[in-house]
């Protein structure tokens, strides 16, 4: 893949990245690159990122158990790619979290990963994942992400390494996913908590944290408790 | 195997603090929760008349095979079961149920349930783990609250959000979650008919007085946490009809909204409505919900806690009803009997019976009732300290009133609003039919939403406010009637008029509830909050997802096919199998009679809530067929006539295959439904129906 180049031009890459953070290293540090016209090294953008609006989210944690069940036939939480923390005894909007996989514009699993295993998938719009095929277990990528909890895990089950895919590869799941069709999480999420977007969005340290709104004047005349004050912003 | 449970039950002694495991195969025909609940109470409880304190006594947790799967308002309940301390005369063999997160990570920790038996000579809390299960000290933990034993226990194990290896090697699983608590209140002995179980925030198992139960078992709470999952027989399936059931569901019509106020349907709205004026909040769903009902907020006070919990608090104020039902959920206290027991101390107080050197003496502020929080943190504090009244009342509400000379008169009077076995009156059994005599032929207040949410409080807002049904009186009993398989060919099931509830088409709806409930909500965990769903304004011509969407669920994650029909007919073994069991505690025909101002009283409406005797939160507009056709009629002020309600009783009877003169299940019935073996126990005992 290092000298793969798909024809991206420099200018649709910049454009992919949307001009924040930049997965853009010069040509040596990253070894799973697309060769640019001017011989920059770059990883193209993912095609699609998860929006989420963790103080809408109800944490009922149904994203969780449809990634689980879509990918690997059954509710599990310890399998799941994406990842809702909550704290009952927390006050609003610090008692939930959504950890869902940022697809990296410079992904560090990807960057960590010594035998190709952990990925820009171009035949499913770059999404970042693992072959599970490859992947020797070394648990490199678990600890490169530099998000907590990590957005790559280990799947104690199966013995290898595994990310959020978008969806791509849903073997329990009769849709398409991935960039450009359906991902589980979004599908079931009862209070549309979870989007996707295949702009990239700002990030920041504490992850996308998007304000997607209410859908409907009506979420708010028909009681989810503080209307305008809510955790709809 | 992939179909839905874990495979086995784990069985605690606290008595030897060992533990082993049964196979769930050996209950499955019971379905899971209340129904393999009831059987192995049957099978561990060998004396049936001991009491709630009884070391004997067998408490079961039990989850579903549909717990922790995306099955909708269902993966998140636990059913809890066992004699319990709060009835009267008896505490009864009964029941009770909270949402969240337990029976989820029951099912992920390897268990379809637990069954706890004996009693601990020491004080102790059982810490799950996957198949790890130790007993704890938990002499520290037992003057806690339940959010401090919560938080204690998060931190003893150490989970703060980041992945954390639990089971000892690389591949022994790993979670990003705190485990699941359930516990009592601080020194819930002490207090132990209206001890409550509470999980989380504000779910708590309150009816029953479980936390009492255990507490005298030395047990003070149950820590789970698993890293395994449910693995589902059709996962395509099972998405599919999830997917499928967003359809009669807010979360399928987000962009349009809901035009049905309301909590009780799988359509209405996510959040809390109430409590948390001036505070921003969020919905707040167990496991798997597609409503999402609950709330937390930036105040932090009653998180999750919904419907009745803060109800006994109202007249506080709106920060006053915060502060009080936080204080309730971390002592644990069964805010339903909380609700009871205020509004009556409430009415004795401005009757001029209790109070400072009164009938009943008691320095507690009575005077803020209504104006401040005062009473009601006075009120709790008394009980956890058995000081004042509350010496008193911590031995439960019928018992402080026998003592102080007060139970006959006051239930006569309606003073005490209390019908069925010293649970307070909830939904008004003399029109409301179906939730009183259900309540009265089992063991508790039923709190069951099935017909009430449409048939009470559809029917009654939209005459209140003055707005358009939204289906007629007709078309209501249309859908009903078409839903209530297998009396689907009753059309009058719904008929609340002065005669109808005292018709076979009343004795049907009884059972078809019993039966219905006993399974579905029970036994497989359909939430109250949600199903049934027969009304649904966004269903096809109304029609809610009830009948399809229960076996869809349960075949898709089970790989059965079974029928709705054969899920009812599971539900009315169930319950005649609960029957038994009463009938061996010592229920009579005789028994079976409500509190004598449900006769002799004539209901009133919601003026002046916070007395006793208001037993109406609206006026009970409700469906009635009358000269030939059916429309929405205010029932307000009916009373029962005893002879007819005891006709009534003759016709259930008859239609469960109970002896008419005692109440009991005969031999045929009991034969006819696989349970010969409890029909030679009450043979034994002489209790056989006839």
């Amino acid at each position: 893949m290092a000298d793969n180049n798909n024809g991206l031009s420099r200018r649709e890459f910049v454009t992919g990245v949307g001009g924040t953070g930049v997965g853009l290293v010069l040509g040596g540090l990253i070894v799973k690159g697309f060769v640019l016209p001017d011989e920059v090294f770059a990883i193209p953008a993912s095609g699609g990122y998860l929006l989420v609006d963790t103080k809408k989210c109800a944490g009922c944690t149904s994203c969780m158990m449809a990634c689980s069940l879509t990918h690997h036939g059954q509710t599990n939480y310890s399998l799941s790619r994406i990842q809702i923390t909550q704290n009952s005894y927390e006050a609003f909007p610090n008692d939930v979290q959504i950890n869902v996989c940022r697809q990296c514009p410079y992904p560090s699993c990807v960057d960590a990963c010594p035998t190709g295993a952990t990925y820009v998938d171009e035949a499913n719009g770059n999404v970042r994942t693992v072959d599970e095929a490859k992947c020797i277990g070394c648990e490199r990528c678990v600890n490169a992400c530099p998000m907590t909890p990590s957005r790559a895990l280990w799947n104690g089950l199966e013995k290898h390494a595994q990310k959020c895919d978008l969806c791509a590869e849903t073997p329990f799941w009769n849709e398409d996913g991935g960039p450009g069709g359906k991902q589980a999480c979004v599908e079931v999420c009862p209070v549309k908590a979870i989007s996707f977007t295949s702009e990239i969005p700002v990030q920041s340290d504490s992850g996308y944290d998007v304000d997607l709104g209410h859908t409907s004047a009506l979420w708010t005349q028909l009681g989810f408790a503080g209307a305008a004050s809510s955790g709809s912003h | 195997m992939a179909n839905g449970y874990a495979g086995k039950i784990l069985k605690v002694d606290l008595s030897s603090k060992s533990f082993e495991e049964i196979p769930t195969s050996k209950y499955e025909e019971w379905g899971g929760g209340h129904g393999m609940g009831s059987k192995i109470f049957w099978d561990l409880c060998k004396d049936k008349t001991i009491t709630g304190d009884d070391p004997r006594n067998v408490v079961t947790f039990m989850a579903s095979p549909l717990s922790g799967t995306l099955a909708p308002a269902v993966a998140g309940r636990t059913e809890v079961q066992g004699i319990g301390l709060q009835g009267w005369p008896i505490g009864w063999f009964t029941r009770s149920n909270f949402g969240g997160r337990f029976s989820t990570q029951l099912k992920f920790a390897g268990w379809d349930g637990i069954a706890i038996t004996g009693a601990s000579d020491s004080k102790v809390w059982l810490k799950i783990v996957n198949d790890q299960v130790t007993f704890e000290d938990a002499t520290d933990l037992w003057g806690l609250d339940t959010f401090e034993v919560a938080k204690t226990i998060y931190g003893l194990q150490d989970v703060e959000g980041d992945w954390q290896a639990v089971g000892g090697s690389r591949d022994g699983g790993r979670s990003t979650q705190r485990p699941a608590v359930v516990a009592s209140g601080p020194n819930a002995e002490t207090f132990a008919p209206l001890a409550a179980l509470v999980h989380d925030g504000g779910n708590g198992a309150g009816q029953g007085g479980f936390g009492g139960v255990l507490a005298l078992k030395g047990l003070k709470a149950i820590s789970v946490l698993g890293t395994g999952g449910v693995e589902i027989a059709d996962p395509q399936a099972l998405m599919e009809a999830r997917l499928w059931s967003q359809q009669y569901a807010f979360a399928g019509h987000n962009d349009t909204g809901n035009t049905v106020p309301g909590n009780w349907s799988m359509s209405s709205n996510p959040g809390n409505a109430g409590g948390y004026e001036g505070a921003a909040s969020r919905p707040a769903g167990c496991v798997g919900c597609i409503k999402n009902c609950r709330g937390r907020s930036t105040n932090n006070l009653m998180p999750e806690s919904q419907c009745v919990d803060p109800w006994y608090t109202m007249g506080t104020g709106t920060q006053g009803q915060l502060h009080v039902t936080d204080l309730g959920q971390r002592a644990g206290l069964n805010a339903f009997v909380m609700l009871g027991m205020s509004q009556w101390l409430t009415k004795l107080y401005k009757e001029g019976v209790i109070g400072p050197g009164k009938e009943i003496d008691s320095s507690l502020p009575f005077e803020s009732i209504g104006k401040t929080e005062e009473f009601g943190i006075a009120l709790v504090n008394s009980i956890l300290n058995q000081t004042d009244i509350g010496a008193d009342l911590a031995l439960g509400w019928w018992q402080a009133a026998e003592k102080w000379g007060r139970l006959e008169k006051d239930k006569k009077s309606g003073w005490m609003a209390s019908d069925v076995w010293g649970y307070a009156h909830h939904y008004d059994g003399r029109t409301e039919a179906e939730w009183g005599y259900g309540s009265l032929m089992g063991d508790r207040d039923i709190n069951e939403h099935d017909f009430n949410w449409i048939t009470y409080w559809c029917s009654s807002i939209w005459a209140a406010y003055g707005l358009e049904p939204m289906v007629s009186a007709e078309r209501m009993a249309e859908i009903v009637a078409k839903k209530c398989v297998p009396y689907d060919d009753e059309p009058m099931l719904i008929d609340y008029s002065d005669e109808g509830v005292y018709n076979d088409s009343m004795a049907k709806l009884v059972a078809w509830h019993r039966h219905y409930t006993r399974y579905y909500k029970q036994a497989l965990g359909f939430c109250d909050w949600a199903w049934a769903d027969f009304v649904n304004p966004y269903g096809p011509d109304f029609e809610g997802a009830t009948g399809e969407g229960e076996p869809k669920f349960f075949n898709a994650v089970t790989g059965k096919n079974q029928s709705f029909a054969e899920g009812m007919e599971i539900g009315r073994r169930i319950w005649n199998l609960d029957r038994a069991v009463w009938v061996l505690q010592g229920r009579t025909r005789e028994m079976e009679v409500f509190s004598d101002y449900m006769y002799d009283v004539g209901s009133t409406d919601m003026s002046g809530r916070g007395y006793a005797a208001i037993n109406y939160e609206m006026p009970y507009t409700m469906p009635v067929y009358e000269n030939g056709e059916w429309k929405y009629k205010n029932l307000a002020g009916r009373q029962l006539d005893r002879a007819k309600f005891e006709g009534w009783k003759d016709k259930f009877y008859a239609l469960e295959g109970w002896g008419l003169s005692n109440g009991a299940p005969t031999r045929k019935t009991l034969e006819d439904l696989d349970l010969k073996d409890v029909a030679d126990a009450l043979d034994t005992a002489g209790k056989l129906g006839a």
